[in-house]
């Protein structure tokens, strides 16, 4: 697979803050990224130098194999960077031949401005002013301005802002359907369920600089643990028995095993005596790994995706 | 010419009708007033040259001097009703519009729609849209600047339509007097002053769209515009430079005559009344080399900080 994204050292300073830091990264084709990070991690920052609204203090990137800032290729991208703006005045429909008129004509002209209305469906408010917009349905026309030019790479910052669980659950159908027909999600949202679910890849940035990247599945499976419950007096023989693996406790009568194999660990305490009441195999979600990765605390996640 | 055909797309807005419908109105009431200070001087004027004795002057060649000056003034006043007439006809009256925007209402309300129309882009956040679709940003600025001057000469054409429309009629309820002016010499004195009103407009919507890149918002833009205009009058009373400001290159450049002689009864233009009539206004040409030096220079600029800048709303 080409690759869509590549960043090369790419850094973003105002004065002594650095936004992003060296950043290197790769996105291959035909896949939907999630771009993760606290707030302030550089995400929208990142998305802004691809698009070439903000120059990059140093390194470089490239989209769609062309390095930026490269006017000529931004035909072949889509884009809804933060709150998705629209003229109130005018209608949705207008808004989206206004954006259509701003860059190359439309390859299907206005028959392609009515399609994209209907697969973000907002058909049946195309022609009403958006300043009598909900925010989400906002963000369906900003998505709807994104997917006007049926983009090889579309880039999304916290698309799903606003919408209601069904918007949500159409737009993860829609996102799915993008990376089917071939085209690139990159894609940065704070609702780490949605990337869970939606997401062949992530990376994850924190204080401007990439802290992991990988295939979800992968990440999380890393990170696999085995929970042993046991009595508190068998502690420390249990210990010496699971040495070879990085062991936690959690409590008096609990260890946490870095391993990913629960037999692996009953068969070693077992061979030494010791009875386990039970061992569990915790597989952390995506959210758990997140926390792990920003040393970000729960409740900062879930305050993040409220607050958006 | 897509993007521009946008950008004339986004003028089509509630703001932009609001600010024609009020220069159409603006010219409108002018024209009235004008009609009736002309026409109340006049009648007030009335009667015979005043005598030696009521001039306080003794009989002489001093009062001869005064009589004679008196005369003059007297026949100015005579005369208003029809210069008034003139200015009201339908095709001069594109004189009077072109004179009119191409002064300080033309100036706060071009500051008024770069406000909206440029610095908008930054305080509704859409510049990044424009900038994602199109990203030549030299090409996003041309635009801007075009529409911009063309939203000025459609507030031309407001209020000549408007005064071309409501002159006569003014004409006809003040009664005032033919001013027996060929129709050839109402066409040159208009076709002249509203092409010369198109630099003008040009150099006021690329201070408008300095101002807009400098300021990045609605409300920055209006004032900061507004300010300019304001400052380039007030530099212009400033001893030493008068002759070599932006202000009087409008002056000279549009032929507005000097100091009080631009306080008529229906003026010609809201600019020369402000600047010290101490000191020839530069010719037309001089106007011209400034005028055209001030549009490059701003529009340069304006390019070079919008290349630089960050979009980050």
């Amino acid at each position: 697979m080409p690759d869509v994204i590549e960043c090369r050292g790419l850094t973003k300073r105002y004065g002594s803050t650095v936004a992003v830091d060296r950043l290197d990264l790769i996105v291959t084709a035909g896949q939907v990224f999630g771009f993760l990070g606290r707030n302030g991690a550089g995400k929208t920052t990142t998305m802004r130098m691809l698009l070439g609204l903000i120059q990059p203090t140093a390194g470089q990137a490239w989209l769609n194999g062309r390095q930026i800032p490269d006017p000529g290729g931004l035909a072949s991208v889509g884009a809804m960077i933060e709150e998705p703006a629209f003229y109130p005045w005018m209608t949705g429909r207008r808004n989206l031949e206004v954006l259509a008129l701003s860059g190359p004509p439309l390859a299907g002209g206005r028959d392609q401005i009515t399609a994209v209305l209907d697969r973000v469906g907002l058909s049946e408010v195309a022609g009403a002013a958006v300043k009598t917009y909900s925010q989400g349905m906002r963000q369906r026309l900003g998505l709807a301005g994104a997917l006007l030019r049926d983009p090889t790479v579309l880039l999304l910052d916290e698309p799903s802002n606003g919408m209601d669980p069904a918007g949500i659950k159409e737009f993860r159908t829609l996102l799915r359907s993008v990376a089917a027909g071939g085209a690139t999600v990159f894609l940065s949202s704070h609702l780490l369920a949605e990337v869970e679910q939606v997401c062949d890849e992530i990376a994850v940035l924190d204080g401007g600089r990439l802290v992991e990247q990988g295939r979800v599945a992968d990440l999380t499976t890393a990170r696999t643990r085995v929970r042993v419950i046991l009595n508190p007096g068998d502690q420390p023989a249990a210990r010496l028995l699971l040495g070879r693996w990085p062991v936690q406790a959690a409590g008096t009568d609990e260890l946490l095993v870095e391993t990913a194999s629960g037999r692996e660990v009953n068969e070693a305490l077992g061979r030494g005596g010791v009875w386990a009441h039970q061992v569990l195999l915790e597989r952390p979600g995506l959210e758990e790994t997140f926390l792990q990765l920003t040393g970000t605390t729960a409740g900062e996640v879930r305050h993040a995706a409220a607050a958006r | 010419m897509r993007l521009l055909r946008a950008e004339l797309s986004k003028l089509n807005r509630p703001l932009i009708w609001g600010v024609a419908g009020a220069a159409a109105v603006f010219c409108v009431l002018l024209a009235i007033g004008g009609s009736a200070n002309a026409t109340s001087d006049a009648r007030g004027r009335a009667g015979p040259l005043p005598s030696c004795a009521e001039l306080n002057v003794p009989a002489g060649p001093a009062c001869v001097r005064t009589r004679a000056a008196e005369q003059r003034r007297v026949n100015e006043i005579n005369a208003g009703p029809a210069q008034v007439a003139a200015q009201l006809n339908p095709v001069a009256a594109g004189a009077e519009a072109a004179g009119l925007m191409a002064s300080l209402p033309g100036a706060l309300a071009l500051a008024l729609l770069a406000g909206a129309h440029i610095g908008g882009e930054w305080s509704g956040r859409t510049m990044k849209n424009l900038l994602t679709q199109h990203g030549r940003r030299w090409q996003v600025l041309a635009a801007k600047l075009i529409s911009l001057w063309l939203a000025g000469v459609a507030l031309v054409a407001a209020c000549w339509v408007t005064l071309a429309v409501a002159g006569p009629v003014i004409s006809h309820l003040d009664h005032l007097p033919d001013p027996h002016e060929s129709a050839r010499s109402a066409l040159t004195l208009a076709g002249s002053q509203v092409a010369r009103s198109l630099l003008v407009l040009a150099v006021f919507a690329a201070i408008g769209l300095l101002a807009a890149v400098v300021t990045r918002n609605t409300i920055g833009t209006m004032a900061t515009t507004a300010a300019a205009f304001v400052a380039m009058l007030v530099a212009a009373s400033l001893p030493g430079v008068a002759s070599w400001t932006p202000a009087t290159w409008v002056q000279g450049w549009m032929g507005f005559p000097a100091g009080l002689a631009s306080v008529t009864a229906l003026p010609t233009n809201f600019w020369s009344r402000f600047i010290n009539a101490a000191g020839a206004p530069p010719s037309h040409l001089a106007g011209l080399a400034g005028l055209a030096a001030l549009l490059l220079a701003a529009t340069a600029v304006a390019a070079g900080v919008f290349r630089r800048t960050d979009v980050s709303g």
